[in-house]
């Protein structure tokens, strides 16, 4: 797959991923195109390579983040929140 | 005794019959909202259902109502409308998205995906990246879903 193309999968990966973002799928849309943006110049093959894995490293802290939000929840859930 | 059972007996009756007219407009509605059938077939089971004192249950199951190239060409316009980046005044159907509506790759990529969204389909990259016009997208999805004029 060309690098253009790994490129639009990681986009459309960290915008399915964003829907469920804390401060909104609005917020999250607005920041990941200026990211996106700001390296829009960029053509040296070796510095995307890297930037694109810097996007999967995002992935997982991203589902990092929804893990922890879900334990959380569950958490007040279950147990009163003063006896903790 | 016998007059009375046979009186009730009548009755049932005229309830049973009763009853099938009133099905009637049900069984036909059904038979509207089933795309293919054709109108032997549909005629056919008419008379089967009619015949029956319990209408079989037809379910369209993920059955849609019938897409028209109208009906796509409006829904395509309805997304891009609600889009945020797209000035709805300046959109046609022959608007470039790129360089009449001002709109950069990665915007296109999430238009790509909210029609992905809203005909219920996956577009791949390769034919994504064609798609520049409404009219293009209109076109792909009626070549996908089989409609022509």
């Amino acid at each position: 797959m060309s690098q253009r193309g790994k490129v639009v999968e990681l986009y459309k990966m960290l915008l399915h991923l964003g829907k469920d973002y804390p401060h909104g799928y609005d917020y999250f849309r607005k920041r990941l195109h200026s990211a996106f943006m700001k390296n829009r110049g960029e053509t040296d093959p070796e510095k995307i390579e890297k930037m694109i894995s810097h996007g999967q490293y995002i992935i997982k802290e991203l589902e990092a983040l929804y893990m922890l939000k879900k334990y959380r929840t569950l958490k007040r859930r279950y147990y009163n929140e003063d006896e903790l | 005794m016998a007059g009375i059972a046979k009186n009730i007996r009548a009755l049932t009756r005229q309830a049973v019959v009763l009853r099938s007219f009133a099905l009637r407009p049900a069984t036909v509605a059904v038979h509207k909202c089933l795309k293919s059938s054709n109108s032997l077939v549909a005629s056919n089971q008419f008379l089967i259902s009619n015949q029956r004192l319990v209408s079989p249950v037809e379910r369209c199951y993920s059955s849609k109502p019938p897409l028209s190239l109208k009906l796509i060409t409006d829904r395509v316009l309805l997304v891009l409308k609600l889009y945020d980046k797209v000035n709805p005044e300046k959109l046609t159907l022959e608007s470039h998205f790129i360089n009449d509506l001002g709109l950069d790759s990665l915007d296109h990529v999430e238009v790509i995906m909210a029609m992905e969204d809203e005909f219920g389909f996956e577009i791949p990259d390769m034919d994504a990246e064609k798609l520049l016009k409404p009219k293009d997208i209109v076109r792909y999805v009626a070549d996908k879903e089989d409609i022509y004029e």
